[in-house]
């Protein structure tokens, strides 16, 4: 059955950054840098194809986005400024949206407005949250125990409480990716146990990006940047959320530092402000392929990170100076980055901590599916598919 | 035995000679000849001290023959009856035996290859004894040229002579001058007006007084050779009050263009049924009018491109119509210029962009977001009406190779790129001016490469997309190309033609006329005053074909005459 082509899909993913995909003439000098292409996950060109088609139900079932570490070798090699990387990227953004069964995603995607004013919006609401439970006890002069300004089992239960129904939001929507990827994409029916050997990818993938390290760039700059740059950004970021998520009460006291936990909290701001200085950076200069273009979701994101990080390390300072009203006044300006933050978790670039191990583990598990059917029926040959 | 005074040298021509065969066992056993005073070997005959080596013998030794074993003549022959010339020797009393094409390059077994090396210019030398002086003819040069076929091609060549001064017949069958350009909008690559083009030419043409335009008229009648032709130019309408004219001309230039694939014979493509599926042609009507509409006046959402309607398939044509691809890219651009939201998908086998500017147009068209669908060349995309659910009038289903996948594209408006195919009548035309055409219909050139514009009939040229399919540009190229060579002969006022040719012997001939009906270039007239026939030379190129169908052996071919032609078999047969 011929598939019918959906013509406005590339409009719509122009808003998502793929805006030279019409530009590409198959040559196909993309596929053949990538090392991370394989014979059955194969792009980038084929993926540049599906999308300048309009192909949408291949589109949506696809797990080559998330394949795709944005080393930018192949947009570096493409003859026609096509950016064959940042397509893969655009379909990265217009996977998040598909995955996301709230549509929330899609706004933020595709009206910068829509997302700015939303964080906005609510930085404002929680420092009036905060402001309205101010009227009725705590003090600006008192950092930690009960009478502070933000007592930190307040602020404890209300992240755990924000973290629990983003989390499950987050959840709903890899399970939904499951079910585009694995149940509609996949052809062949996939039998539980395969799912079982494969289940170490996950965490691998998730602690290790080692995928990343093996791309050509990454290799040709030496210092195996920026993997290295955004492992270091992504332990920091799972210590603090690990931090804040089960030890925050022990973080709040003051102003002596409570080592145990501190020494962890340092290490990690380290490790996030190179990687938001990094990236910044990078953004700026424009160097690299990958930083070429930025969409307005990148800036957001990374802005907002940056500011979280200097904003909790101001905190930390002042309160063990003691300043308490300025490390009270950092605290509130740091909590109103942080809401949004979490807020837009599901929905943004940030969501790719899950998808991405999640799709290395589909891919791992697609690919022994095909290899146990083939055994199972020894006269099936896989078409000769297009590279 | 006649006596003379040979002189025979025998090329290596580096070592593409002297590989295979032992030039010097040639160069002893043709010494030792009778008549030769002397052989020499040398590395490239060619060469200048080659040449002078020649010049230097003939004037030292006064030498009267000369015999070289070298290339083919078709290579050298000229080069060394200069040189003869050059020296004061008449310069047909020199022989070429070809030792490389006809023997080291098809032979690899060296003794058997010298031997056959000797036996050629054995023959050669043979033929030469009997060799006389000829003197080269000069014919007259009419300076009137006729030209057929008013497109781009014809006005332009048309100019280029009449803008030196020179009378031009210029006959268009059409009633008016353009060609299939006055039927196109903007030009590819670089978009310009088509319309200026042609009407600059037109006017230019009209008001030349040395170009006489003939409307609705073609060339009926052809006789003659270069440089004296006489044609008749017939009107065709018959309304004029002149209908039959004739002319003498000295030259003639065929720019009778092409005309477009029948659309409807590729059925699935339903063109003719379904309203809205129509030619590049028809659609260049709309770009001129200024409104792309479907048939029930809406604008459309979706247009289609599809390419190479009729071209590049076993079914109809083999070959590509070169402007097709280019004209479809300036389709998208003037769409997507015209209706900015439109979805317009081109649908295509390969893209060919092979032209100055054209690859940089095929950018700019993936700029402007046009949807390039590869298909394959023998599974066409098949065009259906789309339901009443759906927001298109058609849908096209297409095997698209670059995805491997088969798709369904909605369409409002389909254009199909047809084909150029030679012209009905270019059958009769090529009969009419005495030149070839290939299994297409196109008019053969005497080279495809280096003489583009010549035909193999002295005095007949051809130009623009008569010859094959081709842009403007390259169209316009030829033209000017076909004119400069008719002006290199105009100007000259006379024309050298080869001594080499046929004579009948009147006092021999019985008037049996068998010598007319063989002759394929036409060059043997019958006398009627005096009932003899009676070849005209400058049409002759000796092929010896009446020589040998003569029943009363009344026609010698000059420089090939029986005697020489024995006298050389004497010599390949003779013991080496
Ligand atoms: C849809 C379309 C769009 C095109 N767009 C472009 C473009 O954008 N850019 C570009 O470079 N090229 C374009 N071309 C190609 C262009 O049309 C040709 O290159 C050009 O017209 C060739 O000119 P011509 O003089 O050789 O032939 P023609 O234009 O065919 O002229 C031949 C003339 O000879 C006359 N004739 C024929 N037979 C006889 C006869 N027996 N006796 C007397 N007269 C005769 C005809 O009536 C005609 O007037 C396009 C072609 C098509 C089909
Ligand atoms: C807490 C977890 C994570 C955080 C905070 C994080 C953070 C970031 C940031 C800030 C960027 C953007 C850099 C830029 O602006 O260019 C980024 C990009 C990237 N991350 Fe992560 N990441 C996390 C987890 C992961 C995981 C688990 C993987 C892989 C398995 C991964 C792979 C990538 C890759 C490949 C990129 C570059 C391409 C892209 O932007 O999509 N990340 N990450
Ligand atoms: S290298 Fe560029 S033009 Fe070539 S296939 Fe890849 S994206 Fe397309
Ligand atoms: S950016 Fe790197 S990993 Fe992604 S497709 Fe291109 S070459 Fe492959
Ligand atoms: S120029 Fe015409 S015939 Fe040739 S490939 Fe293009 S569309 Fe086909
Ligand atoms: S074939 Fe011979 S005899 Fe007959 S017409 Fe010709 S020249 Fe005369
Ligand atoms: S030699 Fe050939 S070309 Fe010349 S008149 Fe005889 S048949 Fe014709």
């Amino acid at each position: 059955m011929a598939i019918r082509v959906n013509p406005r899909l590339i409009e719509d993913l122009n808003r998502f950054g793929a805006a030279d995909v019409q530009m590409c003439y198959h040559c196909g000098d993309c596929s053949a840098v990538c090392v991370h292409t394989d014979d059955m996950f194969r792009f980038p060109r084929k993926s540049m194809r599906q999308l300048q088609m309009g192909l949408e139900k291949r589109l949506d079932t696809a797990l080559e986005p998330w394949l795709c570490y944005y080393c930018g070798q192949c947009s570096d090699q493409c003859p026609r400024e096509a950016h064959p990387g940042e397509t893969m990227m655009s379909l990265r953004r217009w996977l998040i949206n598909r995955y996301d069964i709230t549509g929330i995603a899609g706004k933020f995607f595709r009206s910068v407005q829509t997302e700015v004013w939303t964080v906005i919006i609510m930085g404002l609401l929680t420092a009036l949250a905060a402001l309205g439970y101010h009227l009725f006890s705590g003090s600006i002069y008192v950092v930690d125990g009960p009478d502070a300004f933000l007592p930190s089992h307040i602020v404890h239960m209300f992240d755990i409480a924000l973290g629990s129904v983003l989390g499950i939001i987050l959840l709903l929507n890899a399970l939904h990716m499951w079910s585009l990827t694995m149940k509609e994409g996949g052809e062949a029916s996939i039998p539980w146990w395969l799912y079982i050997k494969s289940i170490l990818q996950l965490p691998l993938h998730f602690f290790t990006q080692k995928r990343y390290a093996e791309c050509i760039t990454t290799k040709k700059s030496g210092l195996y940047m920026p993997w290295i740059i955004h492992l270091g950004l992504m332990w920091g970021y799972v210590t603090m959320l690990v931090l804040v998520m089960v030890f925050l009460p022990y973080l709040q006291k003051g102003p002596e530092i409570f080592w145990p936990a501190h020494i962890f909290g340092y290490l990690a701001s380290i490790g996030l402000l190179t990687g938001v200085f990094y990236f910044i950076r990078s953004r700026l200069i424009r160097k690299y392929a990958q930083y070429h273009k930025s969409h307005s979701t990148d800036w957001v994101f990374v802005i907002l990170l940056a500011l979280i990080t200097i904003t909790g390390i101001l905190q930390h300072i002042f309160h063990r100076t003691g300043l308490p009203v300025a490390a009270n006044i950092t605290y509130l300006l740091h909590l109103m980055v942080v809401v949004p933050w979490l807020l837009r978790m599901p929905f943004s670039k940030w969501a790719h901590l899950v998808y991405r191990p999640l799709a290395m583990y589909f891919a791992a598990v697609r690919k022994n599916a095909y290899a146990w059917q083939e055994k199972k029926q020894r006269s099936f040959s896989p078409d000769l598919q297009p590279i | 035995m006649k006596t003379c005074k040979t002189g025979v040298y025998i090329c290596s021509c580096g070592t593409n000679i002297a590989r295979i065969i032992d030039v010097d066992a040639v160069k002893e056993f043709s010494g030792s000849l009778p008549n030769v005073a002397f052989a020499r070997t040398y590395k490239y005959m060619c060469s200048n001290p080659g040449q002078d080596m020649i010049v230097n013998d003939i004037r030292e030794h006064n030498l009267d023959r000369i015999v070289v074993a070298a290339c083919s003549p078709r290579m050298h022959e000229r080069t060394f009856r200069k040189a003869l010339q050059s020296a004061g020797l008449n310069q047909y009393l020199f022989e070429m035996a070809n030792i490389r094409e006809q023997c080291s390059w098809v032979h690899d077994d060296r003794p058997e290859a010298t031997e056959k090396a000797k036996a050629l210019t054995h023959a050669a030398i043979k033929k030469a004894e009997l060799h006389e002086p000829l003197e080269n003819m000069s014919v007259n040069m009419c300076p009137r040229t006729l030209i057929i076929g008013g497109g781009i091609a014809g006005m332009t060549a048309a100019l280029e002579l009449a803008e030196s001064g020179y009378q031009v017949y210029l006959v268009e069958k059409q009633d008016r001058l353009g060609g299939n350009l006055a039927r196109v909008d903007l030009t590819a690559p670089y978009l310009d007006s088509a319309h200026d083009l042609v009407t600059d030419r037109i006017t230019r043409v009209r008001n030349n007084k040395h170009v006489e335009v003939h409307y609705q008229a073609k060339v009926t009648e052809l006789k003659g050779y270069v440089g004296n032709f006489s044609a008749v130019i017939q009107n065709i309408n018959g309304h004029s009050s002149e209908t039959a004219r004739e002319i003498e001309i000295g030259n003639l230039i065929v720019c009778t263009g092409y005309k477009e694939f029948d659309a409807s014979r590729i059925t699935h493509y339903g063109y003719g049924k379904l309203p809205n599926v129509i030619t590049s042609f028809e659609f260049e009507g709309m770009l001129k009018e200024g409104r792309i509409v479907t048939k029930d006046g809406k604008v459309p959402d979706y247009v289609a491109i599809i390419h190479c309607v009729g071209s590049r398939n076993q079914e109809f044509h083999t070959y590509c119509s070169r402007v097709c691809c280019m004209t479809a890219l300036k389709y998208a651009h003037e769409v997507k210029s015209a209706i900015p939201g439109c979805y317009v998908s081109d649908v295509y086998i390969d893209m060919h962009a092979f032209g100055k500017g054209h690859e940089d147009f095929y950018s700019r068209t993936s700029e402007v977001k046009t949807l390039f669908l590869m298909y394959e060349k023998n599974d066409r995309p098949v065009i259906r009406k789309a339901g009443p659910k759906d927001d298109c009038d058609m849908l096209i289903e297409v095997n698209e190779r670059l995805s491997g996948e088969v798709i369904e594209i909605p369409a409002d408006l389909i254009i199909l790129m047809v084909g150029m195919e030679a012209q009905q009548d270019s059958a009769e035309i090529a009969r009419l001016v005495n030149i070839s055409q290939d299994k297409e219909g196109w008019f053969i050139e005497s080279h495809p490469k280096l003489e583009p514009v010549a035909t193999t009939t002295d005095g007949i040229y051809i130009a623009g997309t008569c010859v094959a399919p081709k842009d403007i540009p390259d169209t316009v190229a030829q033209a000017r190309a076909a004119a400069a060579r008719v002006h290199a002969r105009i100007s000259k006022g006379k024309i050298d033609v080869d001594a080499v040719y046929s004579e009948v012997n009147e006092n021999l001939c019985s008037g049996c006329r068998i010598c007319n009906t063989v002759c394929s270039y036409s060059a043997i007239e019958f006398l009627v005053s005096n009932q003899r026939s009676h070849v005209i030379s400058a049409m002759c190129k000796a092929c010896g074909v009446c020589v040998a169908a003569c029943p009363s052996a009344a026609i010698k071919g000059r420089h090939f005459t029986d005697q020489q032609i024995l006298a050389q078999l004497e010599g390949l047969l003779s013991p080496v």
